[in-house]
């Protein structure tokens, strides 16, 4: 069958941020879906937001209360979110109770009311919360995966998106035949982890859909949930094809020992111990970066952004004036409890927002203690994924990262995270003459012919300078006690 | 904050939708009591009438507060006002186009107060809980083309 022969599915806004992006593209019109997930995790605030997107007074929402949490509670609640907007009751969206007709009758009745509703209304979209609580009566002459089928059927035909809202645990989740009725199947997960708690969602079952799979996490917050996505919304962008530019540092030296500067599009670790410069270097490569017309973001985690900019000031580089002017953006992405995720969407609103070309995270040991503790086991699979996907749109990346100074060892990273690096340049004290000196070396250079050379640097008023040639009257400079041999 | 006299006031103007609405005079008690009952309806339907019987119960103890003879006055367990206008059927005013209740008086509020007050109450609570936009929607809904916006009421008004 060709493409033009195939049906269409039109594809419903989810009305939740960052859902469109993993249910692939928005929620197929006409879809049976269940919300299912323990109480507390936020169910009933997805439905509202997608009926809140999409019912109209031509084609309604029906929101069908069963037992469970009063409509009236219901409301008072919900409202407190800015996507709920009362204008649209009662013409766009209708709530009706049914809790009356479950105690008193059984799902055949319930079944009756719901299609004489809407067939009266035509609705756009059915919501039933929750049509778990339906089943209390052991007499009940339907069964609910009968209701559940039948009640498909009519909707479907009636032309409604629906949503059946359900409590369910975990382990119930399997060999339940009523989630094989159903076009698409949203688990809703709260986790304690520590102190924390981690939401997460996963579409366990979207028919007709390439939604993303994975446990995505979301968060819920006076807009009402907001999702992101694994593949952070990159999904549909295409992977720039390797560049052969150089970005310079802007420190002539350095700038040489790299070849020109760091490949367009590559991930640079800058690594070294506390005081040997990384934050400087990193910070006058987003200031030569906007030098030559590259916008730059700068996630900051230890520090505020004004004491950052300052600091630049001392240096003699203006981060003040970019940012005023839209080329430069610097975040703090300090409060606990953030989901890994949710900081890399920040970042990488703010590198689409303003064009970035050049990011720098510093610093990595910063960003993770910023996450919950549940978020830090996926700390590096999750840097990964972004930096995989920043890089492939031609963003450069730099991050620092401190490293414990050790007199035996040359550590790169305590992250083991130079497989996702494609540059390494480590920093570190070296005892000279009576003197605790710097050194700085191009560990790797993907892709790149760097320098093999072993330099030494000062910290001045210009930010990093690069000293004298290589040091070549020493042997052992990288074990931190270097031997003279000259 | 939306005050006892405002929901007072909303209550009369339903009254005054359903005498409008009514080509026959009608005692004030049978006015009250089919406002009571779109009331029911309308929150029926959106909440459950168990939801309804237990705001209308709330309604009737507070305004029982207020009017002690309202202990007379029960909610069924339908959600149904019973005994109102019980024995009170002399002196109250007929409801018109005209229709007008006294200030509030405390100590001396008149006979037809009773089912004012209870419906009163029951607005009243409607506001805590849903606040004004979402009351003032299931109003219109119960009685459309009334006029409940802000410049018909003093509710949301700034005092």
């Amino acid at each position: 069958m060709s493409t033009q022969d195939k049906v269409k599915i039109n594809k419903l806004p989810t009305g939740v941020p960052g859902l469109d992006e993993i249910v692939g593209g928005g929620l197929p019109e006409f879809s049976f879906n269940i919300v299912a997930g323990a109480p507390g995790s936020g169910k009933t605030t997805l439905a509202h937001q997608f009926v809140f997107a999409n019912a109209s007074a031509e084609r309604p929402a029906l929101y069908f209360t069963v037992l469970g949490e009063s409509a009236i509670k219901m409301l008072r609640y919900q409202q407190q979110y800015t996507f709920f907007d009362p204008a649209k009751l009662p013409d766009s969206i209708r709530f009706i109770n049914l809790s009356q007709v479950v105690l008193e009758k059984d799902l055949g009745a319930v079944l009756d009311e719901i299609t004489k509703e809407v067939e009266k209304a035509n609705p756009a979209v059915v919501v039933v919360d929750s049509f778990r609580t339906m089943v209390r009566k052991p007499e009940s002459d339907m069964d609910l995966q009968s209701f559940i089928q039948r009640l498909a059927l009519f909707l479907a035909s009636w032309q409604a998106t629906t949503f059946l809202i359900g409590e369910y645990a975990e382990d119930e989740l399997r060999d339940n035949p009523i989630f094989t009725v159903a076009d698409g199947l949203l688990w809703l997960r709260q986790t304690a982890e520590r102190n924390s708690i981690v939401r997460k969602l996963q579409v366990i079952k979207l028919r007709g859909q390439d939604s993303v799979p994975g446990l995505h996490t979301f968060r819920i917050t006076d807009a009402g949930i907001q999702a992101f996505s694994r593949t952070f919304g990159l999904t549909a962008r295409r992977r720039n094809p390797p560049s052969n530019r150089r970005l310079c540092f802007g420190i002539p030296e350095l700038d040489k020992m790299l070849d020109g500067g760091v490949r367009e599009g590559d991930s640079v670790l800058v690594a070294g111990s506390s005081g040997t410069g990384k934050s400087v270097l990193a910070t006058q490569f987003i200031a030569e970066g906007i030098v030559h017309g590259e916008p730059g973001i700068v996630a900051v985690f230890e520090e505020r952004p004004e004491a950052y900019a300052e600091r630049a000031t001392s240096l003699g580089l203006d981060l003040e004036t970019p940012q005023k002017e839209g080329k430069l953006t610097i975040l703090y992405l300090r409060p606990l409890d953030l989901s890994v995720d949710e900081t890399m969407q920040s970042i990488l609103d703010a590198v689409q927002k303003i064009g970035a070309k050049r990011l720098v995270i510093d610093s990595l040991a910063g960003f993770e203690m910023a996450l919950s503790p549940g978020f830090r086991a996926d700390f590096r699979e999750s840097l990964y994924r972004m930096i995989f996907a920043l890089t492939g749109i031609g963003v450069t990346i730099l991050s620092t990262v401190e490293v414990d100074e050790s007199f035996t060892e040359f550590p790169f990273s305590t992250y083991s995270i130079s497989f996702l690096t494609d540059d390494i340049i480590r920093l570190r004290y070296v005892s000279i003459d009576g003197q605790l000196r710097k050194i700085m070396v191009v560990i790797k250079m993907r892709g790149g012919n760097h320098a093999k050379d072993i330099r030494e640097y000062e910290i001045t008023s210009k930010g990093v300078v690069i000293l004298g040639k290589r040091l070549t009257e020493y042997q052992g400079l990288i074990s931190g006690i270097p031997v003279h041999s000259g | 904050m939306t005050t006892l006299r405002e929901m007072r006031d909303l209550a009369q103007r339903l009254m005054a939708c359903e005498a409008n609405a009514s080509n026959t005079s009608e005692s004030a008690e049978l006015i009250i009591l089919r406002v009571y009952e779109k009331l029911r309806k309308s929150l029926g339907e959106f909440a459950g009438s168990a939801a309804f019987r237990s705001l209308a119960s709330r309604a009737l103890a507070m305004a029982r507060s207020e009017i002690p003879r309202l202990q007379a006055v029960q909610v069924a367990e339908d959600g149904a006002l019973k005994g109102l206008g019980y024995g009170l059927g002399h002196g109250l005013s007929e409801f018109g186009p005209q229709i007008h209740f006294e200030e509030d008086r405390p100590g001396e509020q008149p006979i037809g107060d009773d089912g004012i007050a209870v419906i009163a109450r029951l607005l009243g609570l409607l506001l805590i809980f849903l606040g004004e936009p979402i009351t003032l929607r299931l109003l219109r809904n119960a009685w459309p083309g009334a006029a409940f916006d802000e410049r018909s009421s003093d509710i949301g008004r700034k005092p």
